[in-house]
């Protein structure tokens, strides 16, 4: 997963890519011809020091390799950022970034 | 990330497929499971939210007018409203929500992602307030080119 974090005035943008196929149950069934194949991130969050910053619940419907926008105030230069996505199968990835 | 360290972290996420990190956050897959199987955005919110009439105002959804890639439509959804969740449908795929936010605090309702689209189609976001109504948001958009195929 690829994090920029970058703070202006008190805001904090955030702008991630996490790499994902993001296999909906049609791309499944015709590359596999089993529905159940499909797989994709069904849950995504960001957090801050501990604190959640950033938390969604996603569908088959974002694109292969989703980009991710987001704002928040209340961090800081410095500040680590951490994201996790969870995918249907279970897999998970967690990646962290500095806030510049 | 190590190639070990990445294989034991899918091996342990494999063996506890439940315990997930975020423990603040709800899952809304988990909760409220109707919501994405349902095939209308009507039935969508009505799985997410129950029965609303959400007022249409208040909520922007951007997008371009049209898309030459349904494979990732860049959209936007912005909104001042104080609220506890964002969620985002459309109506040209076989389901039809796309993604709920949850609002955390000192979180700014400015999301950019990117979708996929089958077809032609209308996108609509939801904002709940704080303040316990509903907003609305829609941005009717041409594809080119439909994305769910892949």
């Amino acid at each position: 997963m690829k994090i920029k974090a970058k703070l202006k005035g008190d805001i904090v943008k955030v702008k991630a890519l996490a790499k994902h196929d993001m296999t909906t149950y049609n791309q499944a069934e015709k590359k596999t011809g089993d529905r159940n194949n499909a797989n994709f991130i069904t849950h995504i969050s960001a957090s801050v020091n501990g604190k959640t910053v950033f938390d969604a619940s996603t569908s088959q419907f974002l694109s292969k390799n989703p980009i991710f926008k987001f704002q928040f105030k209340g961090g800081a230069k410095g500040d680590e950022i951490s994201m996790t996505w969870v995918d249907k199968k279970g897999n998970t990835k967690t990646d962290s970034s500095k806030i510049k | 990330m190590l190639r070990r360290n990445f294989l034991k972290v899918g091996a342990l996420a494999a063996a506890s497929a439940v315990v997930v990190p975020q423990l603040s956050a709800t899952d809304f897959r988990a909760t409220k499971p109707d919501t994405w199987t349902a095939h209308t955005v009507d039935d969508a919110i009505k799985a997410l939210y129950g029965a609303i009439t959400p007022i249409e105002s208040g909520v922007t959804v951007g997008a371009p007018k049209v898309a030459s890639n349904g494979g990732a439509i860049p959209v936007n959804v912005t909104s001042d409203i104080d609220a506890k969740t964002v969620a985002v449908f459309q109506d040209a795929n076989p389901e039809a929500a796309v993604i709920v936010f949850e609002m955390n605090e000192g979180g700014i309702i400015n999301y950019d992602i990117k979708m996929k689209m089958g077809a032609s189609g209308t996108i609509t976001a939801i904002v709940e307030g704080k303040d316990g109504k509903f907003y609305k948001g829609t941005k009717t958009l041409e594809v080119a080119l439909g994305g769910c195929e892949g």
